[in-house]
């Protein structure tokens, strides 16, 4: 049984955020090893600011009071917790080369690499996942 | 039933009683008993999907006015 789960975060939206992070925390609360490729949109969800303003999708704004009702996790406290539990953030060379970005413009403790680094994490990884 | 360990996680939702209930039981040597209470039902079947999954055990589950208590052993 493969003890490894890969996830591509490849859209920029609140509730893609959401869906990342809470598989990629309970995963690795559950001894999981976690990696999670962040490509083109994707990046949104671990740029230092970015993170703290992501869009909902238009038309579902009203479902920012259902979030503060079920009390859930901030987008930058799930980003915290992941890294805390040893989740690897991998952020893609090539869509950062495009957007202009570096390093700096993101949370502390990613790496940067391109698909191949992705892959050969996610080869013998169960389940993989994109969102 | 005893437990060597209360957490509260009553009011948090996914995925946070996971994660809060993996640190508590981090902090005890295996045998010793984690007792967990949330508010989230969908802590309902992930407690004891996490539970399984790291070969732990629930000695008692109840359900009191919402609040879910689980008493989990370490493994």
């Amino acid at each position: 049984m493969s003890n490894k789960v890969a996830i591509i975060a490849s859209n920029g939206g609140l509730f893609d955020a959401y869906k990342v992070f809470n598989i990629a925390t309970a995963a690795a609360a559950t001894e999981k090893e976690v990696a999670i490729f962040f490509t083109f949109e994707g990046l949104n969800l671990i740029h230092k600011q970015g993170m703290h303003a992501l869009p909902m999708p238009a038309g579902a704004e009203h479902y920012a009071e259902g979030f503060a009702k079920a009390n859930v996790p901030a987008i930058p406290q799930l980003v915290e917790m992941a890294q805390e539990l040893g989740v690897k953030f991998i952020a893609c060379q090539m869509t950062m080369d495009v957007m202009g970005l570096t390093t700096d413009d993101f949370v502390e403790g990613i790496e940067v690499g391109g698909a191949v680094t992705f892959l050969e994490f996610a080869k013998d990884a169960a389940p993989s996942l994109t969102f | 039933m005893k437990s060597n360990l209360q957490l509260d996680a009553k009011g948090l939702s996914c995925p946070m009683p996971i994660v809060k209930t993996k640190k508590a039981i981090d902090t005890l040597a295996s045998g010793e008993i984690l007792e967990v209470q949330v508010t989230d039902k969908g802590a309902l079947a992930d407690i004891p999907a996490w539970v399984k999954a790291g070969g732990h055990a629930i000695l008692d589950k109840s359900e009191d006015a919402g609040v879910i208590t689980f008493f989990i052993q370490k493994a």
